[in-house]
């Protein structure tokens, strides 16, 4: 047993570290902030293959696992360009068609993914039926030898620079039963529209609600077969929160590395106002917390790696909430270092706040988190 | 083509460097290692010259087993192999030492072009690769920020004051770059899965027929006799401007011969 990373996996950590580094905070508050997208970023790293590394190499991927993929989202973000769509289009999507999509779905999507040229959006969440996938009203209905796909969705990540939308949605079967079941939308089908969410949180990414009115899709739209549903979902939701852990780690870096900076530069009295306790000691605490977020999140990714999947969803959940509290806590400090230079644009880290605000709401929020903690770990009776 | 890239893992210059006062020689356990910046020129040109003609690249590395992780990130960008020289008796050699023990390893690997980084961030003597060039009995050709290679003929363009020197050797030759020559490469993911793969080959000091007393720092023609601290950057002078802060300033330039 080991708890530390293989020489390759740290290795592609130094090398993703290096691109971030190129593009950075500045690259990235600068396309936030002026309504641009981190295009040249994506781009680059797709063709390094740190995008794919979790494809299948068979379909040109990197053939490596989530904990890889989980480790180029967190040192992006620790360099300062913490980029949203990779826990959905990769992370989600890919892992959902390579793990049960058909042999032409794959051959289709997945060499696009393997090299970050396509981009796919995933819409669970309804107006509805938020946290509750069982009350999900999006529903495909058999035409002819296709599909009529209806329904409304809201908080969709990136539709705008997707090429399309993984839907998850409910199919009736003969018996007339709603099944979950998911489908691959094209963002320019005839019938789905989708308009912006104004959202107080800075990021190049925008937050959407998408509307299908009779969207008519062939018969392989449907991923993989009709009875799949609820697996293949399950199957993409524990990236999603292996890679939200991953996220939050990193932002959480980059706070504290921008505010331990801070602490031995800034002298307001004899010594820099890191040699205070008032000021080391939050600090301190705030690095600990990361490093075991951080941990919980390999954890979970090896377990999900080793084919563990319900070993990976109570680690997943565990580490996407520590890993949110951690990112919350490291830039409350970040910003507190700074006194009043943490509100300023110029500094770059008050615009964290809203950001890892969100991530005790999503993917998953903190109560569903400890519903899930209480219930399945504790073995206490379902509320709900 | 076989190209031979000398790579040298040197202290993280963002980190605070010391020599170690029982020796005089740098400390490296004290500061993470990576490779030298301009090595990253160099490892990217010998792989941008194997695109273009075809060939092997061999990254080739004097130092501590801890420069591993450099000939790993070598054999990550695309390098082919690796010929690693680690022994403790090489620990303190000078720039003459250097060049003679490469020397051996290029008769052990063979070579049709060499290439360096123009200098090293820690020793910064810049001369390993005319003393190589020397040794070898082959062209030098330095500080170039362009290469081509036509044949059997190697051509360079190096920035000089006033505009730019062109220059033309055969192979085998041994090239020295600069960092205006091209953009490295970052390591892609296949690229690190598939570099603990490739061959690093490790000779001793016998296999490559040198004598532990012809290298080291015993037997090093140069010697550091005696080293001190930086000084701390002196406070700055501030001028008030009282109507001749201009006059001040010039008064102060001048004092410093700026101008």
């Amino acid at each position: 047993m080991s708890f530390i990373e293989s020489g390759e996996r740290l290795a592609l950590r130094a090398a993703v570290a290096e691109l971030g580094a190129k593009y950075g905070s500045s690259y990235y508050l600068e396309k936030a902030r002026n309504g641009g997208k981190t295009d040249e970023l994506w781009a680059e790293a797709g063709r390094l293959g740190y995008l794919g590394v979790n494809v299948p190499e068979e379909y040109g991927g990197g053939g490596g696992g989530i904990g890889d993929l989980a480790a180029v989202c967190e040192e992006l973000a620790a360099a300062g360009c913490p980029l949203l769509l990779m826990v959905v289009s990769p992370a989600i999507c890919a892992t959902i068609i390579a793990r049960s999509g058909t042999e032409a779905q794959k051959k289709h999507w997945l060499p696009g993914f393997a090299d970050g040229s396509v981009k796919m959006a995933f819409a669970i969440t309804e107006p509805d039926a938020g946290s509750n996938s069982h009350r999900i009203t999006t529903t495909a209905r058999r035409d002819g030898d296709g599909w009529l796909l209806s329904g409304q969705k809201t908080f969709i990540s990136g539709v705008d620079e997707a090429d399309a939308v993984l839907f998850v949605s409910r199919t009736e079967d003969q018996k007339g039963t709603l099944r979950p079941s998911l489908f691959i939308v094209p963002t320019d089908a005839e019938g789905f529209t989708w308009t912006p969410i104004e959202m107080e949180i800075v990021s190049p990414e925008k937050q959407f609600i998408c509307h299908l009115d009779d969207v008519r899709l062939p018969y392989d739209a449907l991923v993989g077969d009709e009875d799949g549903g609820l697996l293949q979902l399950f199957a993409g939701l524990n990236p999603e929160r292996i890679m939200a852990t991953a996220m939050g780690a990193g932002i959480g870096r980059l706070a504290l590395a921008k505010a331990v900076a801070y602490a031995k530069e800034r002298q307001v009295f004899k010594v820099p106002i890191g040699a205070h306790q008032g000021v080391a000691h939050p600090l301190a605490e705030a690095k600990v917390e990361l490093e075991l977020a951080r941990l919980m999140g390999q954890k979970a990714a090896w377990l999900y790696d080793s084919g563990d999947d319900l070993g990976a969803a109570e680690a997943a959940n565990m580490a996407k909430y520590a890993a949110a509290e951690a990112a919350i806590h490291a830039v409350d400090q970040a910003i507190q270092t700074h006194g009043g230079n943490g509100l300023t644009s110029e500094y770059g880290v008050g615009m964290l706040a809203g950001v890892v605000r969100l991530m005790r709401i999503a993917p998953v929020s903190r109560e569903m988190i400890l519903n899930f903690v209480a219930q399945h770990s504790l073995g206490l009776p379902k509320s709900y | 083509m076989n190209i031979v890239v000398c790579v040298k893992q040197v202290p993280d210059t963002a980190t605070e460097r010391k020599l170690k006062s029982s020796d005089s020689t740098l400390d490296r356990e004290a500061v993470d290692g990576l490779m030298n910046e301009l090595d990253e020129y160099a490892v990217e040109e010998a792989l941008r010259i194997k695109e273009a003609h075809g060939g092997e690249v061999t990254i080739l590395t004097m130092g501590p087993s801890t420069a591993a992780d450099t000939i790993r990130k070598a054999l990550s960008m695309g390098a082919d192999k690796a010929v690693h020289l680690s022994d403790d008796a090489l620990h303190g050699s000078d720039s003459l030492q250097t060049s003679f023990a490469i020397q051996q390893v290029l008769g052990r690997t063979g070579f049709d072009l060499v290439i360096l980084g123009s200098e090293s961030t820690d020793a910064r003597t810049g001369v390993l690769a005319a003393m190589l060039a020397e040794r070898l009995g082959v062209s030098q050709v330095t500080l170039a920020n362009k290469v081509e290679i036509d044949g059997s003929t190697i051509r360079i363009q190096r920035q000089t004051d006033y505009g730019f020197d062109r220059v033309e050797a055969s192979l085998p030759a041994v090239v020295s770059v600069v960092e205006k020559i091209n953009e490295p490469r970052y390591p892609s993911f296949k690229g690190i899965m598939a570099a603990k793969k490739k061959p690093v080959d490790a000779p001793s000091l016998a296999d490559l027929g040198i004598d532990a007393a012809q290298v080291g720092l015993a037997g090093s023609a140069t010697t550091v006799v005696d080293f001190a601290e930086a000084p701390p950057r002196a406070k700055g002078q501030i001028v008030t401007d009282e109507g001749d802060g201009g006059s001040k300033i010039a008064d102060f330039l001048a004092s410093k011969k700026f101008v």
